[in-house]
């Protein structure tokens, strides 16, 4: 059987929702313009795509209706391309390259679009219509508020308001130091004109973040600042096996090298990653020491030292590029967006294996890892 | 020339230019807004810019809603003078100089269209200088529209004509100024100061110099000057802590350089070290260190102080002498008769100024009802000089003056034993300086239920509410009570109106001409029945008031509400439950309930509900409006303008909105009218709730409230009674919910909430303090 590659990943500017500049772009809109910009820009034949996999964390309203295959008609593509929307919260996009993924392998296509989206402007967190189980909403934390598992990490383990402002420093640093170099130039496809990121506020210092008010706890130390934005914004990513990427002469990133899902308890969802990373250095047979480069999700500065300090992950090999509290956090956006700068980021860096791992809300971690072409 | 203004331009973005462009723009007219190019930066507008941005953040806010701001377009005089031509009124609203006012309008001459109205919002400097030099055309074009600060909430506008003025010209800035901004013109002469200034500026000097001569505090000095004689309770040193002490000085030279040298003012300006001392120091009232009162924060309490006006220094502010009796609620002539330092204090105030307002009739303004309606709205006094002067009696007021030396004007002479006022034939009339009585001439499109209640009785009234024949087939509900607060007394008297007007009249308007429509029901009594347990008669009240509400909803004909300044509790549940609204710009409506405790008993939690629900633009499904009503009630939320309760869902999109005070009740009326052919009562709503599953979702919202310290213990009970009516109680997405079973789940948390001792706290401490509890 052939290998299944990452042969190419663009992602739509990130900006703030609300008063960001695409706050007023349709979600579906903007999903089909940055899918539309994966195909021209690695080439690959638009009749070829078995799938288009879709990860929206709500998908309903505006990102309703099976937006998968809407995105597929919006942007023009052959009618013989089919369109899956995946949930999986913030896993959801990772979730479809997972999903692509096992389909190569299964023999059940070989190209597909692994993509996600997200306009929190446009759809709310928790839905138009959020309706939890009554039951199962006073006798467990499944329906727990994200700033509140936040605050239950920083609590246990012992990471003060500094750490977490100095973790978010760096991030917006890092991002702005990204984009001084037009570093993101190559993964962004311009919507309209809106051609950069809105999200990054690299002049960000420890004392400016220091006097933020307190977001989910009065008694608490996670701040705005602290936690990744509301954001629009959407990403892809092409998944194809080996084979049809030599056949066609497309350019391939990294290779994937295995995958896994765990869960974990809600009330700390953000540890999610370190379980899911264990379960998927298992799979490849490799140990965290082996990762040259990591794309951790940076959900809250508390949640991302957590895991750090479990697995045991030198700072230098963490999001390179900055993490979500700079760049942003379009929910369902967002796995396509750290597997594929994994990938990149492999070449640029000259490395051979990568890790992309996120929390998701709930409880639950996803893990990717990948290997240099 | 075009008949209507579609477009102004103000020039000068300081705070009376800006404010009335904001003004203009919540009239929902397009302003262009220009200032001087910067000495400094890039930004070429940066000022105009600067002034709209921080309007944006001031507070009370200059806007209506942030959407207005969207109207003001901003540039510079360099720049963007050309777009003049666009604009069918110019106003010039920049530094008091006339060699720059008179450069401006040479430039605007070249630019403007001939026949653009021109107007000055100057304050000083008198019309004639104004336009020496312009041609006649422009001569013709010009007036001085002079705004009060600040310009959205101040309802004074004096307007001022020249001997060139056109008279259409005039006539069409007047209607806007009237009809689109909202405020009352006011005819002024061209004289110095024209009329609230002169009289404002006179009194205040009065006060400060007799408290000082007197040796009367600041505190005692604003006790007698304040609410006594109907003047905000700032009294004067207070109101010059506001406007700034260093305008003082400026004030009187403007004043002395330009009056006559026989002015009486002449005799009483002259310049107070302390004052001088004071501005120099820094502290030039409240937007500066403090003035003749600061709040000492120092030893991390807030402490009010007042000034030694002899020593100059600032001591804990004193409690103030205190008047009883009628003298303490506007008898005038008691008040100037109190043996002693009150009452020789009030004299020294009132009788001089009371003497200086007769004096400038008919040079400031023709009519003394010009020089009342201009300290009425441009001063916040309650009575003007010549009501005051009723309610001493002219010829008393000019023995004492006799007595006291000061010089009685003709008209005061004139007058002898009458009044300036008097009602003949059931109509108001004032006294003219022809020595005749002329009727008090409304105008077009002003009605007033003052007037109605000269010459008619009530249709019915009782202890707290009144049913009155407006004219046209339409009866008019007018709350009565203290406060207009709302008993079980408003709610016998819907019910026996609904019988009368379904066979006598054709529709009826809900409003009343207190300063506040309604502040909501009555807690006296409430927590009155709470204490002493009287719980079936608390559920009487809540029964009664949804059943006359929604008798009103459904009677046949059709209710139009015209609330103006507060409106909430009950007093936003009898708008909600009305077929249309009529709301004058300056409407704060909301339903605060859950301030004191309770949720909303008289329908407004159903109608908050069907409200967003049936609004096109809010998403579907059940929990989208569920969640938007839950968020306004249990917050507590008060818009702070009739644009700013369209956006919250409080006013449809066929309510209508009123800029004049004065032309609400002639436009509820005609509202109402208009939806008397083929009338319908509404159908009765059905809503289709989510239950328990949306209070799972809306107790999710709330824990975080909670853990964020922004939602106290109570908060959460009270909160929780508000979920489950507008959920629907134990009701299931599929099935249908009436809007009687939504009454029944409001009576059921209301009373649930009442019998709390939490919420019983609340309302105790609501009535003794004015403030809600944070428990």
């Amino acid at each position: 059987m052939s290998d299944v590659v990452i042969a190419g990943y663009v992602r739509s500017p990130f900006h703030p929702a609300y008063r960001g500049a695409l706050a007023k772009v349709r979600p579906d809109d903007l999903a089909a313009n940055t899918i539309r910009g994966l195909i021209d820009r690695t080439g690959v034949k638009a009749d070829d795509i078995e799938d288009v996999v879709m990860g929206c964390a709500f998908p309903e309203g505006e990102q309703g209706f099976n937006i998968a295959r809407l995105t597929v008609l919006l942007a023009g593509l052959p009618q013989s391309i089919g369109g899956i929307t995946m949930n999986r919260f913030c896993g959801s996009s990772m979730s479809a390259i997972h999903y692509a993924a096992g389909q190569i392998a299964m023999g059940a296509g070989e190209v597909f679009i692994a993509a996600g989206v997200e306009a929190m402007s446009r759809v709310p967190m928790t839905g138009f219509n959020p309706m939890p189980h009554p039951e199962l909403s006073k006798t467990s934390a499944a329906y727990v508020g994200m700033g509140d598992t936040a605050e239950n990490l920083a609590k246990k383990y012992e990471i003060d308001r500094a750490a977490q402002e100095e973790f978010a420093v760096n991030s917006q640093q890092k991002a702005g130091a990204a984009m001084a170099k037009n570093a993101f130039k190559d993964e962004i496809v311009p919507y309209g004109d809106i051609d950069t990121d809105g999200t990054p506020r690299p002049d960000t210092t420890a004392e400016a973040l220091a006097g933020l008010k307190l977001a989910f706890d009065e008694n608490g130390t996670v701040t705005a600042g602290t936690a990744s934005p509301l954001t629009d914004g959407a990403s892809a990513v092409l998944v194809c096996s080996a084979d049809y990427a030599a056949k066609n002469g497309l350019t391939v990133l990294a290779k994937i090298k295995s995958m896994a899902i765990s869960g974990c308890a809600p009330e700390i969802m953000g540890i999610g990653p370190v379980e899911a990373t264990k379960k998927a250095l298992d799979r490849a047979g490799l140990s965290i020491d082996d990762i040259d480069i990591v794309e951790l999700n940076e959900a809250f500065s508390s949640q991302s030292l957590a895991c750090i300090a479990d697995l045991g992950i030198p700072e230098e090999k963490i999001n390179l590029d900055g993490g979500a509290i700079a760049i942003g956090h379009p929910l369902g956006a967002t796995g396509a967006r750290i597997v594929g700068k994994a990938a990149a980021l492999l070449g640029r860096e000259g490395k051979k294996y990568a890790l992309a791992t996120q929390c998701i809300g709930g409880g639950q971690g996803i893990a990717t890892i990948l290997e240099a072409a | 020339m075009s008949d209507t203004i579609n477009k102004v331009c103000v020039i000068g973005a300081g705070t009376m230019g800006a404010g009335i462009a904001a003004q203009v723009a919540n009239a929902g007219i397009p302003v262009l807004l220009l200032d001087i190019v910067p000495r400094e930066g890039d930004n070429r507008s940066a000022i105009a810019e600067g002034a709209v941005k921080k309007m944006l953040k001031t507070s009370p806010a200059p806007f209506m809603n942030k959407r207005a701001a969207k109207l003001v377009e901003t540039g510079n005089i360099e720049d963007d003078l050309g777009k003049v031509a666009e604009c069918d009124w110019v106003v010039e609203a920049i530094i008091e100089k006339l060699d720059i006012k008179q450069d401006l309008y040479a430039k605007l001459e070249e630019v403007r269209k001939p026949g653009t109205a021109v107007s000055s919002n100057t304050s000083t400097i008198p019309l004639e200088q104004l336009t020496s030099g312009r041609s006649d055309q422009f001569r013709k074009d010009f007036l001085i529209t002079h705004f009060f600060n600040p310009p959205r909430y101040m309802r004074l506008i004096e307007i001022v004509s020249g001997p060139h003025s056109d008279t259409d010209t005039v006539a069409k800035v007047t209607d806007f100024v009237d009809r689109q901004l909202g405020k009352t013109p006011v005819v002024a002469e061209d004289s110095p100061g024209f009329i609230a200034n002169r009289i404002g500026t006179f009194w205040i000097q009065a006060a400060i110099n007799s408290a000082i001569d007197m040796g009367v505090s600041v505190e005692d000095a604003d006790a007698i000057g304040g609410k006594p004689m109907g003047i905000p309770k700032t009294g004067v040193f207070g109101l010059v802590d506001l406007i700034g002490l260093d305008l003082m000085p400026y004030l009187q030279k403007s004043l002395t350089d330009t009056l006559p040298k026989d002015d009486p003012y002449q005799a009483i300006a002259r310049s107070e070290p302390l004052l001088e001392k004071l501005i120099s120091e820094g502290y030039t009232g409240r937007k500066g260190k403090g003035g003749f009162y600061r709040m000492n924060k120092d030893g991390g309490k807030k402490v009010k102080e007042a000034i030694d006006l002899k020593s100059g220094e600032y001591a804990h502010a004193a409690r103030p002498v205190s008047i009883r009796g009628s003298a303490a609620k506007g008898d005038l002539g008691k008040l100037i008769s109190i043996p002693g330092p009150i009452g020789d204090y009030a004299w020294a105030v009132l009788g001089p100024t009371l003497a200086y307002s007769a004096m400038i009739v008919p040079e400031a303004t023709k009519t003394v009802v010009g020089v009342d309606d201009a300290m009425k709205l441009g001063y916040n006094w309650k009575m003007g000089p010549f009501e005051m002067i009723d309610k001493i009696g002219a010829a008393a007021l000019v023995t004492r003056l006799e007595e006291s030396d000061i010089a009685v004007p003709e008209l005061l002479k004139a007058v002898g034993d009458g009044s300036f006022y008097r009602v003949e034939d059931g109509k108001r009339q004032y006294f003219g300086t022809d020595g005749q009585y002329h009727d008090v001439e409304r105008a077009e499109g002003v009605l007033l239920l003052e007037d109605i209640k000269l010459n008619s009785e009530p249709i019915i009234r009782n202890g707290s509410a009144a049913l009155w024949d407006v004219g046209d087939g339409v009866a008019c509900l007018e709350f009565t009570g203290k406060m207009n607060s709302l008993d079980v007394e408003v709610m016998k008297l819907i019910q026996k109106a609904i019988p009368i007007v379904s066979k006598d009249y054709k529709a009826m308007v809900v409003y009343n001409e207190g300063s506040n429509f309604s502040a909501g029901a009555n807690l006296g009594l409430a927590i009155f029945a709470m204490n002493i347990a009287a719980w079936s008669e608390v559920e009487k009240l809540i029964r009664q008031g949804q059943k006359a509400y929604k008798a009103l909803k459904y009677a046949p004909f059709p209710v139009v509400s015209a609330p103006s300044g507060l409106a909430l509790g009950g007093g936003c549940e009898i708008v909600l439950n009305s077929d249309a609204v009529q709301a004058h710009a300056e409407t704060y409506i909301g339903l605060v309930e859950t301030g004191v405790g309770i949720i909303p008993g008289w329908g407004g939690c159903s109608e908050m509900i069907e409200r967003w629900q049936n609004n096109p633009r809010h998403p579907n499904g059940p929990m989208p409006a569920v969640s938007k009503a839950f968020e306004l009630i249990s917050t507590a939320t008060v818009a702070k303008s009739a644009a700013e309760a369209r956006d919250h869902g409080f006013l449809r999109k066929h309510d209508q909105v009123t800029m004049n005070r004065d032309r609400l009740l002639h436009d509820a009326k005609e509202h109402a009218l208009s939806m008397v052919e083929g009338y319908a009562p509404p159908k009765k709503p059905e809503f289709r709730l989510p239950g328990e599953t949306g209070r799972a979702a809306l107790k999710l919202a709330v824990d975080s409230f909670r853990k964020q310290g922004m939602a106290t213990p109570h908060d959460v009970t009270v909160a929780e009674e508000l979920a489950i009516v507008l959920t629907g109680g134990n009701t299931d997405m599929t099935e249908v919910v009436t809007e009687d079973q939504m009454l029944e789940l409001e009576v059921a948390g209301f009373m649930r909430l009442a019998r709390n001792p939490k919420s019983q706290a609340r309302v105790e401490h609501m009535l003794e303090t004015g403030k809600p509890l944070r428990n």
